[in-house]
């Protein structure tokens, strides 16, 4: 079973329209491949907008631990505060007990950052740790497929832990089923959440845009996928936009040995289609944009199949 | 004899995972008979620490190799001081090549942390 993960350094280069269309071609395009499908941005997941699924199962996600102090223990001696590096201890308020409504100390579970210096240094031990209920995590029934996807809430960090979690669950759905491939559509940046959605990833696709935010972010995506030994190929979205980005982008790559396997025109229809809830390639099949994906497709699913040939 | 292999799923059918300190499952195998047992890697989740974590796993089943992509610092001397054989499983793609090879003395055995860690978040 192979994974493909889909990023791009930069956000908004057209991650996702690349993942939809995938979804869509693997499922109906000319030469199927049986595909799961996790949406591995869980600080923003979008790949449902376009695949329309039905939630089967929804999952609550456990993330970080904040500290909690019991008011019945809690003597008020102040030591919390004066440890907390975090301004997370609300004292009681004069008028009205502490801000929880009680007699002491509360904590302010979003200033919290979990480190429990508070719980060690508690002269009473009324402070624990408390594991949070941070988002979701949902398999469901798409049109092209299995999706796993979470939703992270706000403020709440771990998002790399939930990237684990959902993209375990689709891996083992993809071996109870025999599936051949999971395509991941990953977040932007290189940061925690994007080592997650990379790690054991037999292909990376990176969606390059040509500005010069672009090709900088893509220079950093690209160190981190060679980092962690991850195979990756490149693509080039609205490449048509800027001809001296491109001519940057081919540097780039032929500098770091990475494989530029295609670009994709600016088209209209792509926006169209996103607001008609569609992946490109199946909105409109014959649009400029959509051609340049199913060539793409056929090079990236040729090399799933038989990874390190060249097929560009 | 007991060795320890990082895999992404809980079978000896499974492929193996690159990852030492985050990887999925511990899979201990009797590399003779092919007993195996998966467990949950505690340091795959865990928000700091995860190499050490996973190292204390492996030190406590007394097993003596332990094979897997990558060793961080913190695992590496962790290891190193439990007296656990460390293993580079290289080429190998499954379980059972990787066992295969360590069988046949094909493995790199791994004398110095393979990757450099990261600083503790701030």
């Amino acid at each position: 079973m192979k994974q493909l993960v889909i990023l791009s350094g930069k956000g908004g280069t057209g991650k996702t329209s690349v993942a939809a269309a995938f979804a869509h071609l693997a499922c109906e395009g000319p030469s199927p491949l049986r595909a799961v499908l996790a949406d591995a941005d869980v600080d923003a997941a979008n790949l449902e907008l376009v695949l329309h699924p039905q939630r089967l199962e929804t999952h609550d996600f456990t993330g970080g631990s904040v500290a909690v102090i019991d008011p019945e223990r809690c003597q008020g001696c102040e030591v919390c505060e004066q440890v907390c590096h975090f301004d997370a201890i609300l004292p009681p308020s004069p008028q009205s007990g502490s801000a929880a409504g009680g007699e002491g100390y509360a904590v302010d579970p979003i200033a919290c950052d979990g480190c429990a210096a508070c719980v060690y240094q508690c002269p009473e031990q009324a402070i624990r740790m408390e594991p949070q209920i941070a988002g979701c995590w949902y398999h469901s029934e798409s049109r092209f497929g299995m999706l796993f996807h979470a939703n992270l809430y706000p403020a709440q960090e771990n998002s790399g832990k939930l990237v684990t979690l959902v993209k375990q669950n689709a891996r083992l759905c993809a071996l109870d089923g025999d599936y051949p491939i999971i395509i991941v559509d990953g977040p932007p940046g290189i940061g925690c959440p994007v080592i997650s959605a990379a790690a054991g990833a037999s292909l990376a696709l990176i969606v390059a845009e040509p500005t010069v935010a672009g090709i900088h972010d893509l220079e950093r995506v690209l160190q981190t996928t060679i980092h962690f030994r991850i195979p990756a190929l490149v693509v080039i979205n609205k490449a048509d936009i800027y001809p001296q980005g491109v001519v940057e982008i081919e540097a780039v790559c032929a500098e770091l040995d990475v494989e530029l396997i295609g670009q994709i025109p600016f088209d209209p229809t792509v926006t169209e289609a996103m607001l008609n809830g569609e992946p490109v390639t199946a909105y409109r099949a014959e649009s400029p944009s959509s051609q340049a994906l199913i060539a793409i497709w056929q090079i990236v699913s040729a090399w799933l199949v038989s990874p390190g040939e060249p097929h560009a | 004899m007991k060795i320890i292999l990082t895999t992404t799923s809980p079978s000896i059918d499974s492929n193996l995972d690159s990852r030492f300190g985050r990887g999925v499952y511990f899979l201990v195998v009797d590399p003779d008979t092919l007993e195996w047992q998966a467990h949950p890697n505690p340091g795959a989740g865990a928000q700091g620490g995860a190499g050490t974590l996973a190292a204390q796993f492996v030190a406590n089943q007394h097993a003596e190799a332990v094979i897997s992509g990558d060793f961080g610092p913190n695992a590496y001397g962790a290891l190193q001081a439990a007296g656990v054989a460390m293993y580079l499983f290289g080429a190998s793609t499954t379980v059972r090549e990787a066992i295969e090879r360590f069988k046949a003395g094909q493995l790199e055995r791994v004398g110095a942390p393979t990757g450099q860690g990261h600083p503790p978040r701030v």
